[in-house]
């Protein structure tokens, strides 16, 4: 077991003599069988930096270093460690055995028995033992899937790399294959990056989540942490579905203005403020409907659409030129073309500032939610 | 619905006859004008190759020969003349073997071992290397004839292999075996590339994780995977090497190692054309490509196909 540091790494690659920074400087320390997901948009730099850690790619800056011992100049193969692809990756003209079979050939001396006993064991783990004279052609993607984690998990690796494992499944197996994953990864207790542009797999299957965004690390905290406090506006526009709304707000004598309304701010809030530019974002589902537009922070609002999800509805309504998207639930009436009152309840507004992104108040919580995890 | 039913009942007769539009007509006239088109030389040459001397001079070259006119006699006397007997390994088809064999195989293996070195194993100057590789696939036979001449001139294969049996007579053989290799490898480095550019990286990188090194890669990984590409270099290859004359001609010197093309051309040398022997012996040493041919076939389509995994 293991623990894994990345400290300050960059890569960067050369483009016609031009400097094209991948990953920027980022830190992270992964400690011994943590689940760490490290998530953002496509090209932000989390595949490069689950490739250094794999040691598919050089590191430009920085050190890796796994428990103690730095990684930088160590090839793949001696880093004893263990990597799942989007593609599966699996080898055409071997069966399952051979799969599983082949990283303990190639990097352990067992023997014949004891390496059979081991594909047999992780294929047991993983339901596929009756594939395990299979050809990777006559396996249908869930089940290629479940050989390629087997592959990986036979070989007892001090870490754990999976690069967007899932996304190739359907979205039901998807959630199936999610928990089963979190389920092995807690029984193995092998420390694991895993890596996904897909927030909900962020959200529920790291211990932590790292953040990334244009190569540079936005915020690496426990999944909550992220939704509630989150550290700048990327990251909170990017975790959460429906995404936060943002207003673009001036601050003037406590209160926050716009072209179709403002919002006063109490006292103690506005007096932590030391910029008048803000942002002010608030979550679908913090947005209430309300019988009448009388409170302070109750505004009246036209619905331009309503998605309804059975469980809940995405109601997309306006206030003169500003558009934004509020959660209700879904046995709640309400009809395209009306007016709607709505309430922004200060305890859960978040306040950006607008020119760094950076977030200068967050939401008020419960304290136990956002407590660290042992 | 009666009438479904009878439809189903037709014979093949009326569904033959129903199919018998003129467009199919036509298009069947075609297809078996082109089938006699190609093969009429072929015929001609086998109907040559059975007829006596007589027959040939008195019937047309495709029309088969009388009774009295046919013989074996020509493929007898062409066998003789390329191989003398069945295990001599004397003759001319042995000498092409034994020079178009290890030529194949190792113009097709290195051209392997090349194309994966410059397509999944990154160095600095790998495109320099490529585009010589290119470029050696354009340069043709005939400009080179001289200054091969003059290279084995210089390196006398003859007097490495002084005293080891076999090979020594065979020096000259072992020389056109070596340059048809170095002949062959860019093409097949190039027919290698492109089939190595489609392999999936992702694989590669997850054997290097499971521990493999680059050359139990290619040993465990690649070259299992690249049998429908070798069937179709070894095909081309040996048809190329096998059917050359013309560095055989440059190479090759005394007449007891002609390879088979030599042999055939000597075959026509005589004062007296004798059709039937050349055209006899033109199907012998064409035969080994068949049998290539043939046994390859199948991973000859795959390959050309651009599938096998």
């Amino acid at each position: 077991m293991a623990e894994l540091i990345l400290d300050r790494i960059t890569k960067y690659f050369d483009d016609d003599g031009e400097r094209i920074v991948a990953v920027d400087d980022a830190s992270i320390d992964i400690a011994d069988g943590e689940f760490l997901v490290l998530v953002g948009p496509s090209g932000c730099g989390k595949s490069t930096t689950l490739r250094m850690i794999a040691g598919l790619e050089t590191i430009s800056e920085g050190e890796i270093r796994l428990d103690d011992r730095v990684i930088n100049d160590q090839k793949p193969q001696q880093r004893d460690i263990a990597m799942v692809f989007q593609s599966y990756a699996l080898y055409p003209h071997m069966t399952v055995r051979e799969n599983m079979r082949f990283g303990l050939e190639e990097s352990t001396d067992l023997a014949d028995e004891e390496m059979n006993s081991r594909v047999e064991e992780s294929a047991t783990m993983m339901g596929i033992d009756d594939l395990l004279g299979r050809y990777p052609r006559e396996l249908s993607g869930g089940q290629q899937q479940r050989v390629a984690l087997g592959r990986a998990i036979v070989r007892d690796p001090a870490v754990f790399l999976m690069d967007e494992p899932l996304s190739n499944l359907d979205a039901k197996l998807r959630s199936s294959m999610r928990t089963e994953l979190q389920r092995i990864q807690d029984e193995l207790g092998v420390t694991t990056v895993y890596v996904t542009h897909d927030q909900t797999e962020a959200m529920t299957m790291g211990d932590r989540i790292a953040i990334l965004d244009d190569g540079r690390l936005q915020q690496v905290a426990t999944p909550l942490e992220c939704y509630h406090r989150p550290k700048n506006q990327f990251v909170a526009s990017f975790i959460g579905e429906p995404s936060m709304n943002f207003f673009d707000m001036r601050l003037e004598g406590g209160r926050l203005l716009n072209e179709d309304f403002d919002y006063s701010l109490s006292s103690r809030i506005a007096e932590t403020l030391d910029t008048e530019e803000l942002v002010l974002g608030i979550r679908p589902e913090d947005i209430e409907l309300v019988d009448g537009a009388e409170g302070d922070h109750d505004y009246a609002a036209e619905v331009l659409v309503v998605e309804p999800m059975g469980n809940e509805n995405s109601v997309h309504l306006r206030i003169g030129e500003t558009r934004f998207i509020a959660t209700v639930g879904g046995m709640r009436q309400i009809r395209e073309g009306e007016t709607a009152a709505v309430r922004l309840p200060e305890e859960a507004i978040h306040l950006f500032d607008r020119a760094s992104g950076e977030a200068l108040h967050n939401r008020r919580l419960e304290a136990q939610l956002v407590e660290p995890p042992v | 619905m009666s009438g479904e039913e009878g439809s189903e009942k037709r014979s093949r007769g009326q569904r033959f006859r129903d199919g018998l539009t003129p467009k199919r007509v036509g298009l069947y006239a075609v297809l078996f004008g082109m089938i006699g088109f190609y093969l009429a030389p072929l015929e001609s040459g086998l109907m040559t190759s059975i007829k006596s001397t007589e027959a040939f001079a008195s019937t047309t070259p495709f029309a088969p020969p009388g009774p009295e006119g046919a013989t074996i006699e020509p493929w007898l006397l062409a066998w003789e003349s390329l191989q003398e007997s069945l295990f001599n390994l004397r003759g001319s088809l042995a000498n092409s073997l034994f020079f178009a064999l290890p030529a194949t195989l190792l113009s097709a293996t290195l051209g392997s071992l090349a194309a994966y070195g410059l397509t999944k194993v990154s160095w600095r100057g790998q495109i320099l290397v490529f585009a010589l590789l290119i470029a050696g696939v354009f340069i043709p036979y005939q400009a080179v004839l001289v200054p091969l001449r003059q290279f084995w001139s210089f390196i006398d294969i003859a007097s490495m292999l002084t005293g080891v049996p076999v090979l020594e007579p065979r020096a000259d053989l072992i020389e056109l075996s070596i340059t048809h290799t170095a002949y062959g490898i860019p093409i097949c480095t190039v027919l290698f590339r492109a089939y190595y550019q489609t392999l999936d990286n992702d694989m590669l990188e997850a054997a290097r994780i499971d521990g493999a090194s680059i050359t139990r890669i290619y040993r465990r990984i690649v070259l299992p995977l690249s049998v429908p590409m070798f069937a179709v270099t070894l095909i081309y290859q040996f048809t190329q090497i096998w059917n050359d004359l013309l560095f055989a001609l440059v190479i090759v010197q005394s007449s007891e190692f002609f390879v088979v093309t030599q042999e055939l051309n000597a075959l026509q040398g005589a004062l007296v054309q004798e059709y039937n022997i050349q055209m006899a012996g033109a199907f012998i040493a064409a035969l080994p490509t068949l049998v290539v041919y043939i046994v390859f076939g199948k991973q000859f389509a795959e390959g050309v196909a651009g599938g096998g995994t």
